[in-house]
């Protein structure tokens, strides 16, 4: 899982928080507001909305956390509203297009990621990153989830209002577009021999 | 057969390398703070909605807002009984010039313009805790008269008289707006 479930939050501040407590918010606030922001960063790639999704996201914690009983980590629970939100975003923005969320692979040229990113180093940083903001936001969203949050195609699917197989595809078509980036170094301690496809 | 390997018998694109090397990739990537203003407006928000007890030194700051902008009133009230009597003849020099007939209708609103700037700097700060709807309208009306600021200033900009009397006009309804609402929110906040 990503960076949310290494963070604690003491149950007593959780506590102080269902009961309004500003300081105990701030605390929370102050512990996830880094990989929340973050992930709606990626998701939405524009600052400004990103941090109208944090905001949105810890609104929803304030209201809800009365309700929070504690049965998974306070930051699964938080990753979640802000996946949530993150999403609901995506999915206005392509109800105001008109477009529909298979559709904005069009969008996306064949060489935008290509002439980012061939890379004999897929630990380059900067090139995956260009990469990745390449990527349609749905496909983007799917490859987010699937490999650093680790969520599975069917909360990915139930996530998104979609079927598994959407959720497949759409992390295969990624996959095929970022394969440029994941040239394996010539220096990797791995055998060649372990290269071999998953499937 | 569980439904991870499932899942990863479905993505046929990369190898097991490469998919390895992709996870690895993007868990490595930096992750950014926030601004620091993203937590003022999260609470000013909670607040504004009851979701937040209030904290001791919002709660402080409403009062002093209160007994400063209360404290102002009653100067004001008690200021002509304070000033000695003028002499006669003699008038207080006002920001507006005195013959302003002779003025042109342009620069009677740019005088009107500074006096509303001047009359809102004299205001009590914004208070912390602000309904959103009214910080939206707020940042709006500074956006209008930001961007008007930016046409009249931009010397690309060829404006005939008649156009520069229309943006002088439009930012001067603006500030009077602005005026209105942030008196408004003043007086909520003292009271």
């Amino acid at each position: 899982m990503s960076k949310f479930a290494d963070i604690q939050i003491d149950a007593s501040i959780v506590k102080r928080a269902a009961r309004g407590d500003a300081r105990a918010h701030e605390i929370i606030y102050r512990a996830f507001a880094t990989p929340v922001y973050s992930i709606c960063l990626r998701f939405t790639k524009v600052p400004a909305h990103a941090e109208d999704l944090v905001q949105e996201t810890f609104i929803e914690v304030m209201r809800s956390i009365a309700r929070f009983r504690g049965e998974a980590a306070l930051g699964s629970w938080i990753r979640r509203i802000a996946v949530s939100k993150a999403l609901m975003f995506l999915r206005s923005a392509w109800t105001k297009r008109s477009q529909s969320l298979a559709d904005d692979w069009h969008d996306v040229t064949e060489g935008a990621v290509q002439s980012h990113g061939v890379s004999a180093h897929p630990d380059d940083a900067m090139d995956l990153d260009a990469a990745l903001a390449n990527l349609p936001d749905v496909a983007r969203a799917v490859v987010w989830l699937h490999d650093v949050e680790g969520f599975t195609h069917k909360e990915i699917a139930g996530l998104m209002g979609k079927t598994e197989s959407f959720s497949k595809s759409q992390l295969s078509r990624a996959y095929m577009r970022l394969r440029p980036m994941l040239e394996v170094r010539e220096d990797n301690t791995q055998p060649k021999g372990a290269a071999v496809r998953s499937c | 057969m569980s439904s991870k390997q499932k899942d990863d018998e479905m993505i046929c694109a990369l190898t097991a390398n490469e998919s390895s090397a992709l996870r690895r990739g993007l868990r490595e990537l930096p992750e950014t703070m926030p601004p620091r203003v993203v937590w003022n407006r999260i609470r000013e928000q909670g607040e504004a909605e009851g979701l937040l007890q209030q904290t001791r030194a919002s709660s402080r700051r409403m009062w002093f807002a209160g007994v400063g902008l209360a404290a102002a009133v009653l100067l004001a009230v008690m200021m002509p009984a304070l000033m000695p009597p003028q002499p006669e003849g003699i008038t207080v020099p006002q920001n507006l010039p005195s013959n302003t007939t002779t003025l042109t209708t342009l620069q009677t609103l740019m005088v009107q313009s500074r006096q509303l700037e001047s009359d809102l700097r004299s205001l009590p700060d914004e208070p912390r805790v602000m309904r959103a709807s009214t910080v939206a309208t707020i940042s709006d009306l500074e956006d209008r008269v930001a961007a008007i600021d930016y046409q009249l200033n931009d010397p690309d900009v060829k404006m005939t008289p008649a156009d520069r009397e229309l943006f002088w006009r439009e930012r001067v309804r603006l500030m009077n707006s602005l005026l209105q609402l942030r008196y408004a929110q003043a007086r909520r906040a003292a009271f």
